[in-house]
């Protein structure tokens, strides 16, 4: 049965998020069966299914490539798969899910500012109380890395897969590593991120399985599908601009590839001065600016729905990857 | 000698090796595979967590298969009786650890000694007896790796630093076994506190009661009240320890220069005595106590008839665990066939403690790896 199997999220915001991703891509992702359904399919693509997982599931089904692609965050990702970039690609993030993982102290720690300040008073809290430190986390193994990577030895991590946030008043643990978008419940919990405490900014990825089985028809799949995320993704973070005039030239679109970021994906100038060129968002303006200084009666910026390209940039990293 | 290597052959050559220990007076206890978890996890710390085999029990407890036995045999002699009395246990069995690919199950023997107040001869017969492990399975071309954890911490105390830099210098030499990539940082240590530099200013040599008040008064007008974990008392205090460091960021160049020289000793036992007593002149720093406790040793040492001259010594040599407290020594084979220690083992007076006992309790042991035994007695 060689199907391209893509984990979806199967509830909350993180849900609503994937469905309007692919919905942007072109993709309507379909239960047969109504909401409760944990199988869809993608109308537009053959050869595809779609399989309703919570993110965790979502990333040890990657792990071990009972699904090919999966929609999960990176901290998830980073947490639960051990040299996860040995098992999977991380394709494309998609700007959503924003979330940091952080290092968090009661805000009465007023000697801690850094890890570096963290690492003393662990030591000296083992040494006096003779026991160490407790770290409440659901980020076990992000946890480890980083204490490790800042020389931090003296604490112990006490598991916690709720109300994370609480366990330094209720005295279950003397600090925190948990997930945070805005820092508010840290402060309502009277805690404070360290300086330089925070272990990683994640967001929601596209993420592809190193271990899954990528024959002919996955690969086929896995290109159509990837070939509409990268058009919605060129769509999303390029302008379109147009303009018609009789000085623009092979030497002014080298210019402004080179000042502006702009890339002319239709080839040179046309004969009669027709100009389009791609550019992003934030350069839009200056070089509207440019291009009428030298010519340019009217300068039009429009949103695309799609840029498809020859090249699959998306599709070619994966496949390099699992060739290699 | 050829070695046999069926099984019965290695069975019967690691029950001998457990008889010698026997006759030596150590007896065999054998402690439950299966140990609280806890005990390891916060003696090893988290690093350890993922080398265990964890598994929880009905109530939740968290458990472990044991993965050395020197904590089993400490538990178990605190459970017997009084943590002072003198006691020589020996041991054989599977150890579990997971080491990444190489098999996750392997036999451990070993000796551990309680409550000998004469550490040095203790030190000595340890030493001794880890040879003869080796010597019992055909292997007589060995190195001995040898350190001393005892007396890198009476030099940080001679150095009289301020207790910031000695935690952090003997936390890095427990945890590293040498300090020199830290030491390169410790010179061009963190900038000072800029956002503090005021209030340390403030700080600086008022005494801790009125640290204290002052912390209390900043955490009442910030409208903090818990303090979670640390008590007022314990932050005011860190703030006085970081008021004294004042303007300076790193350490101060002569001591830094004194740790360099002190941790590029290196050589038999007696050629560094003589060096590590220069040292002690040269920078006017007593820590003569262990300086005279090391001298002793080797002297126990060379009475027992091990060649010291064969000895390498170096003091930037540790084991990276943190109880050990005194010598610590590794034997490899010479040849270098195989990778591992063979027998590896040290003075740990503060495990005990740390286990619970109400006063400090002298012990030294060793762990003798029976693959890596077999493989080295086969190769020769």
């Amino acid at each position: 049965m060689s199907t391209l199997v893509v984990g979806v999220p199967s509830k909350g915001r993180l849900q609503e998020n994937a469905h309007a991703f692919f919905g942007r891509a072109g993709m309507s992702l379909v239960q047969p069966r109504g909401g409760r359904d944990y199988r869809g399919t993608i109308p537009e693509l053959a050869g595809v299914e779609v399989a309703y997982l919570s993110a965790a599931e979502i990333t040890s089904h990657l792990a071990q490539g009972t699904v090919h692609f999966g929609v999960t965050g990176e901290d998830l990702v980073r947490e639960m798969i051990p040299n996860a970039d040995e098992r999977v690609l991380l394709l494309d993030s998609l700007g959503f899910g924003h979330a940091n993982v952080v290092v968090a102290v009661p805000q009465a720690w007023i000697d801690v500012r850094t890890m570096h300040d963290l690492d003393d008073v662990a030591t000296a809290f083992h040494a006096k109380r003779g026991r160490r430190m407790r770290v409440a986390t659901k980020y076990v193994n992000l946890t480890r890395t980083f204490f490790a990577r800042h020389g931090i030895v003296d604490y112990r991590i006490v598991e916690s897969l709720g109300a994370t946030e609480g366990a330094p008043a209720t005295g279950a643990a003397e600090l925190i590593v948990d997930i945070t978008t805005t820092g508010t419940t840290l402060a309502a919990n009277g805690l404070k991120v360290v300086n330089d405490g925070v272990i990683l900014r994640s967001q929601a990825n596209l993420v592809a399985s190193l271990a899954a089985a990528w024959g002919k028809a996955e690969r086929e799949a896995a290109r159509a599908l990837l070939d509409r995320v990268a058009a919605e993704r060129a769509a999303r973070t390029l302008r379109e601009v147009r303009s018609r005039f009789k000085a623009a030239d092979a030497e002014l679109v080298a210019e402004a590839k080179g000042r502006f970021g702009a890339i002319a994906p239709l080839g040179g100038p046309t004969s009669s001065g027709m100009l389009t060129l791609l550019a992003p968002p934030e350069a839009v303006h200056e070089l509207a600016i440019f291009l009428r200084e030298r010519g340019a009666e009217t300068v039009m910026v429009a949103v695309p729905e799609y840029v498809f390209a020859r090249e699959n940039s998306l599709y070619q990293a994966l496949v390099a990857r699992l060739d290699r | 000698m050829a070695s046999e290597s069926t099984p019965r052959a290695q069975n019967a050559r690691a029950n001998g090796l457990v008889d010698l220990y026997e006759r030596a007076g150590y007896v065999r206890v054998e402690p439950p595979i299966l140990q609280p978890a806890e005990i390891f996890l916060e003696l090893a710390g988290e690093e350890l967590r993922r080398r265990l085999f964890l598994t929880t029990d009905d109530g939740g407890r968290e458990l472990t298969l044991r993965p050395d036995l020197t904590i089993p045999v400490c538990r178990a002699h605190l459970a017997g009786g009084s943590p002072n009395r003198a006691a020589a246990y020996c041991y054989l069995g599977p150890v579990f650890r997971d080491r990444g690919g190489a098999a996750g199950e392997y036999v451990q023997a070993g000796i551990e000694s309680f409550g000998r107040d004469d550490r040095e001869a203790a030190d000595a017969e340890c030493l001794a007896l880890a040879l003869e492990s080796a010597k019992h399975y055909g292997c007589s071309a060995l190195t001995i790796r040898m350190g001393d954890v005892g007396l890198f911490s009476a030099l940080i105390a001679a150095l009289k630093l301020p207790p910031v830099w000695q935690r952090r210098l003997l936390k890095n030499f427990n945890r590293s076994g040498t300090l020199e990539a830290d030491l390169a940082t410790l010179k061009h240590a963190p900038p000072p506190d800029a956002v503090h530099a005021g209030v340390l200013a403030a700080l600086q040599g008022s005494d801790p009661a009125a640290a204290r008040a002052f912390v209390t008064d900043l955490l009442s007008i910030a409208g903090i009240s818990a303090v979670g974990g640390r008590t007022v008392g314990e932050i005011a205090e860190r703030f006085l320890e970081q008021a004294s460091l004042g303007a300076t960021s790193g350490l101060a160049p002569e001591v830094t220069a004194v740790l360099e020289r002190y941790l590029a000793i290196a050589g038999d036992p007696d050629a560094a005595l003589t060096e590590l007593r220069a040292l002690a002149a040269d920078a006017a720093l007593d820590f003569s106590g262990a300086l005279d406790q090391f001298e002793q040793r080797t002297g126990f040492i060379a009475a027992g008839g091990v060649d010291v001259a064969s000895i390498r010594f170096a003091t930037a040599f540790g084991r990276a665990i943190d109880y050990y407290s005194g010598m610590v020594f590794e034997l490899y084979d010479s040849a270098g066939r195989v990778k591992w220690p063979l027998v590896a083992g040290g003075r740990y007076d503060r495990l005990l403690t740390l286990l619970g006992s109400p006063q400090p309790v002298p012990a030294v042991g060793f762990a003798a790896w029976i693959v890596e035994l077999e493989q080295a007695g086969a190769s020769r």
